[in-house]
Formats: structure tokens, C-alpha cells, sequence
């Protein structure tokens, strides 16, 4: 059976050096709600990649530094 | 609260008090022997009145909804700045009215519990007729199962909202 794992986010820290991105203009830059970019960062939501890559845009970056998982019952 | 957590709950209380109204209307006429409790035309009529009333109830709910969402942004705004834009105002609400991929998402999980609902409700009506009881019962078991399960998928769309939600 495949191992469950946990998907990580570094959002709130890309934020703070984003010079203090507020939620509300990560979701515009990345076409999203302001309540799905809360979900996402508490670990609420697993977003599609489509929206993944959107956010990883909104910061620069690839979506290897935004999000990763954790392999979970090892 | 966002947006369409405020929305849902709109809809779950429209939904709650048509019911309300239902009952109060169409049981206080049934006992009180004004119409047979098997005259099936009164409770179609009934039935498709109400399902009018609830059509034209909701969108006028969500006007008025709407309204008083653009207020409450228009007095934090004062509040906060001292004054209050229209175009902010206006900014703020498609802000706060997008709906993207968890809002579908959401949807669509809360839809699944609707429609067992109503499938339940349909199985119970048929059998109440194998059990002998009135068509009238069968059609109000119907219009139940139907108007619960609206408000089930409302009730299940604010536990997503709370809770989060995962693909697959």
C-alpha cells in the first residue's frame, strides 16, 4: 500500500521576506481567494498544481521551495 | 468569516424558515379539515407554490444580503480610514466574491451529500407507499428529503470551510 504523506508549505515564511506579503495580495497575484491561500498555509487545503505553481510564481521561486511533504507512519 | 461561509449560512436560514413556513401552512390546513389530507391536488399545489416562494425568496435574500455585506464594508471602512470609496467598496467585494478551486471543490463534496439525502428521502417515500401510507405523505416525504438535503449540503459546505479539505 502506498505510504500517506503530508504536503508542507513554507508560505508564511516566503511572506515575511516577500517584505511582509499580506494573504490577500498572495491570493490576487496567484488568482485565488483569500480563504484558500489561509487554507493552504495551515495545511488545510492541498492545492492543484496548476495553483501551486501560480503561488511559487507569486514569489519567484521554484515550487520545490514553496511546498513539500513528509512521508507520515514511517 | 469569509465570504461564502456568510453565503451558505443565508442559504441554510432561507432554506430553515420556508420549511417552517411550510408546515405551519399546509399541516394547519390539513388539520383543521379545510382540505382532505389526501387531496393530492392541494399538496402538489402546495408543494409547487412553496418551491416558487423558494426560488424568489432565496434571490431576493441574496440581494438583500449583498446590501448589507456592502454596508458592513462601507462603515469598517469609515471606521478605519475616516472615509469610504466606492470603488473600494466595489474592490473589496469582488475581492471577497471570488471563487476558485476549494470553493468548487467544496461544492462538489457537499453536492455528493445532498443528493444521498435526497436519494434516501426517495426510497423512503416509495417505501411509505409499499407500507400503505398516503401518496400525500409519499410527496411530502419527498419534498422533505429534498429540502433537508439543500441544507445538509449547505451544513457539510461550512464543516469544509472550518475543517479544510483534501483532494481525492
Amino acid at each position: 500500500m502506498a505510504k500517506k504523506i503530508e504536503i508542507t508549505n513554507n508560505i508564511r515564511k516566503l511572506r515575511f521576506f516577500a517584505n511582509e506579503m499580506t494573504q490577500q495580495q498572495l491570493a490576487e497575484k496567484a488568482g485565488a481567494s483569500r480563504q484558500t491561500i489561509m487554507a493552504i498555509e495551515a495545511g488545510k487545503y492541498s492545492p492543484s498544481l496548476e495553483l501551486a505553481f501560480r503561488i511559487a510564481d507569486a514569489f519567484g521561486v521554484k515550487i520545490g521551495e514553496v511546498f513539500d511533504y513528509e512521508v507520515k507512519g514511517d | 468569516m469569509s465570504y461564502q461561509e456568510k453565503k451558505t449560512i443565508v442559504s441554510i436560514l432561507t432554506g430553515i424558515l420556508l420549511l417552517v413556513v411550510y408546515c405551519i401552512y399546509a399541516f394547519s390546513k390539513a388539520q383543521s379539515g379545510i382540505v382532505a389530507s389526501d387531496d393530492m391536488k392541494f399538496w402538489a399545489t402546495t408543494i409547487l407554490i412553496f418551491i416558487g416562494i423558494g426560488v424568489v425568496a432565496s434571490i431576493v435574500i441574496q440581494i438583500v444580503f449583498h446590501i448589507l455585506l456592502s454596508i458592513a464594508i462601507a462603515v469598517k471602512e469609515q471606521v478605519r480610514n475616516g472615509k469610504c470609496n466606492d470603488k473600494e467598496i466595489e474592490k473589496t467585494l469582488e475581492l471577497e466574491m471570488v471563487e476558485d478551486e476549494m470553493d468548487k471543490l467544496i461544492g462538489l463534496k457537499a453536492m455528493r451529500i445532498g443528493f444521498a439525502i435526497a436519494g434516501i428521502g426517495f426510497i423512503a417515500a416509495l417505501v411509505s407507499l409499499v407500507l400503505n401510507f398516503s401518496p400525500a405523505v409519499m410527496l411530502n416525504i419527498i419534498f422533505f428529503s429534498f429540502s433537508i438535503g439543500l441544507m445538509m449540503e449547505g451544513v457539510t459546505q461550512l464543516y469544509f470551510y472550518r475543517r479544510g479539505v483534501r483532494n481525492g
